[in-house]
């Protein structure tokens, strides 16, 4: 390596990968800030107030909330019912249709230890936006969903190139420098050159894999697209020929979760997707499960309850390819360790966008400069 | 020669790029004690960034 015309190839990989992100790159760094701590703020800007009820009470029945959702809109679809479990609510999500993004899809909040309802959501196109909800749909798509989260990833993609270019390029620019050297004389764009390099390398780790699982996360969607027609395509197989579960002809939906659970212990179970929603099965209820462990809890099983007669049919399996898309939640986030490890990607990123920012510096105010730069360093072999 | 130039080169950005592996993975994969030890591996590039760029 080192010899002019390579460090030049490299130099220009990094300089038009970075060019060409860069503008993107500093939209999400910067919209990124604030969901480092979305939950945290939201929870301040919309809180629920709940009773405060004693932890070990035991949780109410979830025919009870589902029964209440479908007595007050009858002529409506339950897509799927989420049970958190940070906060002690359930959600019973509703729509018109069966279309995943129905302008008209909402939700029915309860209490998940008394079974109140505690509030009936506007639907999703009535449904006042959040300042977290805004960063996190500019963050993700640009407002422009599929076409928008693909986009990003690519942006992403060149991220990946000029990190590794960058990496690339530290050797020949730092063969003649201690490590760390900023050198702070007259010249302010060989502060800069000194001050991005040292920036750049020293959070390239982090970069690179806030970058990538930026990458993995954006593909979502074709990810479990492809889970759809394949693996769950050919499970659904077996069921060609049953009738189409009917939601006023399902077995009792504590039931199937009881009976979930029983199927893997120890697991959590966060949410449950009726049949009819695309998500889904068209006969069976899909229950979601975590396990307990802080690796485990990102890492979901799907268990399939026959809906009509609440038997359990199976466990799932999950492809390779989405176990990666579910470890790459955490590690882009950021949210596994705590708060300090909040705190530390907010310092990394507010590094990232001093990187950023320096690039674009140092390329407006590249010309003589690295003319005489570059033929100084081929000249040192 | 080489061997050397290597050392000063990439000593530093490999012990930070392991110290930022560690960190990110310990937390993950442990809690506790491992939750510690990830925050202060992933201090170490950050405490260096303001020692070499704050140093006059």
């Amino acid at each position: 390596m080192s010899t002019l015309k390579s460090i030049k190839r490299w130099f220009w990989w990094h300089r038009w990968s970075s060019l060409i992100c860069t503008l993107f790159l500093l939209m999400l760094c910067l919209t990124g800030l604030p969901l480092i701590f979305g939950e945290e703020i939201e929870g301040w800007l919309n809180p629920t107030h709940y009773e405060n009820l004693p932890k070990e009470m035991p949780k109410a029945n979830l025919d009870q909330m589902v029964n209440i959702a479908k007595a007050r809109y009858p002529k409506q679809y339950i897509s799927y019912v989420f049970v958190d479990d940070d906060e002690p609510q359930v959600l019973v999500n509703m729509a018109p249709s069966h279309n995943p993004v129905d302008p008209l899809r909402h939700a029915l909040q309860f209490d998940s230890r008394t079974g109140k309802l505690l509030k009936d959501e506007p639907p999703a196109d009535k449904m006042p936006a959040t300042f977290i909800g805004i960063m996190f749909d500019l963050h993700r798509a640009m407002f422009l969903d599929l076409p928008g989260e693909l986009f990003l990833g690519l942006m992403g993609i060149l991220f990946v190139i000029s990190i590794i270019s960058g990496v690339v390029l530290y050797g020949p620019f730092m063969k003649k420098l201690d490590f760390g050297t900023v050198r702070n004389g007259r010249s302010k764009r060989l502060k800069w050159l000194d001050l991005h390099n040292l920036l750049g390398i020293a959070t390239a780790v982090w970069l690179f894999v806030v970058g990538a699982t930026g990458v993995i996360n954006e593909l979502s969607t074709p990810l479990f697209g492809i889970w759809q027609i394949t693996d769950v395509k050919t499970m659904l197989a077996k069921f060609q020929g049953s009738p189409v579960a009917k939601q006023d002809e399902l077995s009792s939906l504590q039931a199937a979760y009881n009976t979930a659970q029983k199927a893997v212990p120890g697991m959590a179970i966060t949410s449950i997707v009726f049949p009819g929603y695309p998500f889904g099965s068209p006969y069976h209820y899909l229950l979601w499960a975590k396990g307990n462990t802080p690796l485990t809890s990102q890492l979901f099983n799907p268990v399939l309850v026959d809906a009509p007669s609440g038997k359990l049919t199976m466990v799932m399996k999950m492809p390779v390819y989405l176990r990666a898309l579910e470890l790459s939640r955490p590690l882009h986030f950021g949210n596994y360790g705590g708060v300090p490890l909040k705190i530390i990607w907010v310092l990394f990123d507010v590094v990232a966008i001093v990187v950023l920012i320096s690039g674009v510096y140092l390329w407006i105010v590249r010309r003589k400069f690295y003319e005489a730069y570059f033929n100084s360093l081929g000249n040192e072999d | 020669m080489r061997t050397n130039t290597f050392k000063k080169v990439w000593g530093m950005p490999l012990l930070l790029a392991i110290l930022t592996l560690f960190g990110l993975l310990a937390a993950l994969l442990g809690t506790g004690v491992w939750y510690g030890l990830a925050w202060l591996a992933l201090l170490v590039p950050l405490a260096i960034i303001v020692w070499k760029a704050g140093a006059r």
